[in-house]
């Protein structure tokens, strides 16, 4: 048997690859490159945080700052004076943080810029060299730098995270060297020309996130890819307006953030994952920034990477109070419901952005969390899950869900200006491997619908014959104990401190192999069902709610059900929490006979957070403490409002 | 905006720019075969590459050398779409690209990305040979015009349906300026006005794909579509109905005429392959022997001065055929896709 320590070497080697659960943008893309043996990183090897509140703030500002130097220090210090390419774009960021090394810094900087990046994953490290070197790099260093900017065209991509990379770099760059001439940007617009069209598209996007919601929301991986231009903002913008709004973002990302982790995992629906997250829930740059800023989880390996660009500049921003608790109590069970909203649909749809309705709720021991079902992206969405609490959630996979495998080019043609044909060939090559198989476990499909109340998941399909594929995967970890088939249709299973009940609503059969994967046999179970008119209904629990296991199984057991798959699938089942679901594929549902109003959704609505729709204005409360981001009025407001009695959490 | 220009009441500059005319899109203009075509190319050259990843490859415009070579030049840029020229200076030209309209005044030498953050990913571009001013943009959700040579531009959306209005393929009727049409996802539109207001000539229940005007007759169009087939216009794109014989079963990508004989038509899809008509339509003969097994019929085009056929499969280059598609050969771009074949004339610059 494996140590753990010896287990977790096996965990660093192998994670110390990007492809393993980099984002596909990848990491090479901005000159990043990892040492041979990655390790030797005190927070990703060592203990499990304590996930104990520190209640005093220059506590947890030194924690923060402690955070942030660890990665400075690792970064730095995996840095080769003989091997230049030790010495990448983020390994120079840190070195002028550090104000080490500045002659080698100048003379790699020089060497790079020969042969500059295309696109926005080498614009914003380029970006932040420029600024953090303005006074330490060599007159020549950054004349290089800048002639970078003038002689590649950069490409702008199509996703948002691309376009806030993108536009946040030009914006900075244009600010840093302004009455410039068209000749010398690689856009042909000046300085100025270059800073209009910046400003107006992030505040496009700004609006967009705090009136119809985010459209990438809760991604495991971009989630960075918004979190550093919004820190290179807040920092470096000159225009003050800018500047806060940068900070503001940031506050909304991480409140966001806060309330849909548990004890630093994010899971739940994201608009965004990949093939690692979606069941390594933990394994995701999103840890990188729960431990960055909560300190309740491990970063993962190499600090996701990109974390080294953010805790270069990281010292410029303090987490309010207000979100830090948020993250941190999980001693409140509370349902957080939140209005996203879908990717761009260029056709084949009736709106541009489609409303996503996305229901948090969160327990001590576990969480669950899903959308309504339908695609908000087509190929990395994940629609629900359960996930429940690990001491150490390294190497776990701590979460249960089905899904409907759909590969389709007309869902593709949605969101992509692309000619049918080729997208489904061409994505299983760019960095999403499972796209086309039938044994995946990411995505979401027009054929799913999902009604979630408390802990209840009940998700419908209704496939039409001959659509690729014509089954449904349910997922069970090789993580689960005691997994039982039991004679009455239910399956249980136990997952940490959570007992689980999962009803296939349709035969199945098992399969053990992921043919997309590296690793095909994982130790994970895939429930195939092979039936186009089908169901999955999951029903959580905590262990502490029962005497044992068998109990709970005779709870579960003793539930009223009753569902059909013809001709539409449909289902009444009382939940454990003696809620009455009814459900329809197709229809409304119902929670003890009051059907559930989507058009009535908020923005946010909580315990913690709350919005309007189309407001630009969140207020963000844990016990006394309040923070509201004013879009509209560019204002951040903190406010300790009166306590109420009995009131030890605010969460209810 | 710049100042509007109402070109469209202009009388015909056909008679001074039609020795010039610029042919966009496979299919060359006869009239200007005498002096020879200059051809250029739209290519990826894609080794999975994803944004941001350091091209290692060279993608972007490629120029046919006199030596028959195909030589790059421009920006290394991997979704470059379409290209279409000033025919008043040759070295003025735009092309449609992932961050918008990028053009060049220069040949090549500087570029501006003359469209903003609002206007992304056009798939076509068009300049209105007889209003050389006026550029038509084929973008993901609409059109857009320009009439001050890229200055600025404006969307022209009157008569396009709120949604449906995804666009693929954008090409102005070479016999009048003003009169444009649009492969859209709902269908075809026409208008008549330079944009002013567009009308559905034809519906379609999933993309048009391409748009051609025949070299011998201008009132023959041929359109290519996701689902209806391929359609044929013979009255200036007025009217539309499926060739019959071209199944609708899968995606039809790319259709050309050959400039040098009239009754030759190249149409291709995905599925299909290669298909060639030597009667003008009527009926057609699958050409696929001799190319690649995995066919990813992408571009076909035909030169106009050699009435050589080109066929770009997806990710493997292009082929040429001497016999119009009975034996091939391949030519060049290894490991890319070409977009677009374009073909200017060499007396017009």
């Amino acid at each position: 048997m494996k140590t753990m320590e010896s287990r977790k070497l096996m965990m660093t080697a192998r994670r110390a690859s990007p492809a393993t659960f980099l984002s596909a943008a990848a990491l090479g893309l901005a000159g990043i490159v990892f040492p041979s043996v990655a390790g030797a990183q005190p927070s990703y090897t060592g203990p499990v945080p304590s996930r104990a509140v520190i209640e005093r703030a220059d506590y947890r500002r030194e924690a923060y700052v402690k955070r942030i130097d660890e990665v400075l220090n690792w970064r730095s210090g995996r840095v080769d004076r003989n091997n230049p390419a030790t010495l990448d774009m983020a390994a120079i960021c840190v070195k002028l943080v550090q104000g080490e090394d500045l002659d080698l810094c100048s003379a790699r900087v020089i060497e790079l810029m020969k042969d500059p990046g295309t696109g926005p994953f080498w614009m914003f490290p380029a970006v932040a060299v420029a600024y953090l070197g303005k006074d330490k790099l060599s007159p020549e260093a950054r004349a290089s730098l800048r002639a970078a900017w003038s002689k590649v065209l950069q490409m702008r991509g199509d996703t948002e995270n691309h376009w806030a990379m993108y536009y946040t770099s030009l914006y900075l760059m244009s600010e840093l060297y302004p009455n410039e001439a068209g000749t010398t940007w690689y856009s042909g617009k000046s300085s100025e020309e270059n800073l209009t069209e910046s400003k107006g598209y992030l505040i496009h996007w700004m609006d967009l996130a705090t009136t119809l919601g985010q459209g990438e929301f809760n991604p495991t991986h971009y989630i960075g890819e918004y979190m550093i231009p919004m820190l290179f903002l807040a920092t470096w913008a000159k225009d003050p307006k800018m500047r806060i709004r940068g900070h503001m973002m940031i506050d909304w990302l991480m409140a966001d953030h806060a309330a849909s982790t548990l004890n630093g995992v994010l899971r739940g629906a994201n608009a965004r994952t990949d093939d690692t997250s979606v069941t390594e829930r933990w394994n995701a740059l999103a840890s990188f920034f729960s431990w960055m800023m909560f300190g309740n989880t491990p970063p993962p390996a190499n600090y996701g990477g990109w974390g080294i660009y953010f805790a270069a500049v990281a010292k410029n921003y303090t987490l309010p109070e207000v979100i830090y608790r948020i993250a941190m109590d999980r001693d409140h069970d509370y349902t957080q419901r939140d209005l996203k909203r879908s990717r761009r649909r260029w056709r084949y749809s009736d709106v541009d952005y489609a409303p996503v309705y996305k229901t948090n709720y969160m327990r001590h021991d576990y969480a669950v969390g899903s959308y309504e079902g339908g695609i908000t992206d087509p190929i990395q969405a994940h629609v629900w899950d359960v996930t429940w609490d690990v001491p150490d959630p390294r190497g776990v996979n701590n979460t249960m869900f089905s899904l409907h495998p759909i590969s389709s080019a007309q869902d593709m043609q949605m969101y992509f200006a692309e000619v049918p044909d080729w997208m489904q060939l061409g994505v299983t090559r760019e960095g999403k491997p499972s796209y086309d198989s039938a044994d995946k476990m990411l995505g979401s499909s027009r054929f799913e619908r999902v009604l979630q109340d408390k802990d209840t998941v009940i998700a419908l399909y209704d496939i039409p014959p001959g659509t690729r594929f014509e089954h449904i995967n349910g997922y069970f970890s090789k993580d689960l104990k005691n997994l039982t088939e039991d004679p009455s249709g239910w399956i249980f299973a136990q997952g940490g401190n959570t007992y689980l009940a999962y009803r296939p609503l349709a035969p199945y059969t098992w399969g053990t192999t992921w043919s997309w994967a590296k690793d095909k046999d994982k130790g994970d179970r895939r429930l195939i069902s092979p039936h186009l008119k089908n169901g999955t209904i999951v029903q959580a629990a905590s262990a502490n709610e029962f005497k044992n296991f068998a109990d709970f199984q005779a709870a579960i057991r003793a539930l009223p059900l009753s569902f059909n798959l013809e001709p539409t699938p449909t289902v009444t089942f009382k939940s454990l929490r003696g809620n009455l679901l009814r459900f329809t594929y197709g229809e409304s549902p119902s929670i003890n006979g009051k059907r559930v109003d989507y058009s009535k959704w908020k923005l946010f609505e909580g315990p913690y957070l709350n919005a309007e729709k189309g407001s630009r204005r969140l207020v963000i409360t844990h016990g006394e403490l309040e923070r509201i981001l004013d879009f509209n009025t560019l204002s951040i407001v903190d406010r300790v409002l009166p306590e109420k009695a009995g009131d030890a959490g605010s969460s209810r | 905006m710049g100042k509007v220009r109402p070109f469209w009441a202009i009388p015909t500059l056909a008679a001074a720019f039609v020795a010039a005319l610029v042919s966009t899109g496979p299919g060359a203009y006869a009239a200007s075969a005498a002096t020879g075509h200059d051809m250029y190319l739209c290519a990826g050259v894609n080794r999975d590459y994803i944004v941001g990843a350091k091209l290692v490859t060279l993608s972007g415009l490629y120029r046919r050398t006199a030596k028959g070579e195909y030589e790059h030049f421009g920006p290394n840029y991997p979704q470059i779409f379409a290209i279409s020229f000033d025919p008043r200076n040759h070295k003025v030209f735009y092309t449609a690209t992932i961050n918008g309209c990028v053009q060049t005044s220069d040949g090549g030498e500087s570029w501006r990305i003359s469209t903003s953050w609002d206007m992304t990913e056009p798939k076509d571009v068009c300049v209105d040979g007889n209003a050389p001013d006026n550029v038509y943009l084929a973008l993901p959700d609409g059109i857009a015009v320009s009439n001050d040579r890229g200055g600025t531009w404006v969307r022209r959306e009157k008569g396009l349906p709120a949604r449906g209005k995804y666009t693929q393929s954008i090409k102005v009727d070479r016999t009048r300026a003003g009169r444009v049409l649009a492969g859209c996802e709902s269908g075809i539109y026409l208008t008549e006005n330079g944009a002013e207001s567009w009308r559905k000539v034809q519906a379609a229940t999933a993309t048009v794909t391409q748009l051609q005007q025949s070299p011998h007759d201008p009132k023959l169009w041929l359109a290519t579509t996701q689902n209806e087939g391929v359609l044929i216009s013979r009255d200036g794109g007025r009217n539309w109905k499926r060739i019959g014989g071209l199944s609708t079963e899968h995606a039809w990508y790319s259709v050309a005429f050959d400039p040098t004989h009239e009754s030759r038509w190249v149409v291709c899809g995905w599925k299909y392959g290669i298909l060639t008509s030597e009667d003008a339509g009527r009926t057609w003969t699958v050409r696929n022997q001799g190319l690649p097994d995995y066919h990813g019929a992408f571009r076909v085009s035909v030169d106009p001065d050699s009435g050589r056929l080109y066929f770009n499969i997806w990710r493997r280059g292009f082929y040429a055929s001497d016999d119009f598609g009975r034996s091939w050969h391949f030519e060049g771009i290894e490991g890319g896709t070409v977009y677009n074949f374009t073909y200017i004339s060499k007396g017009a610059k």
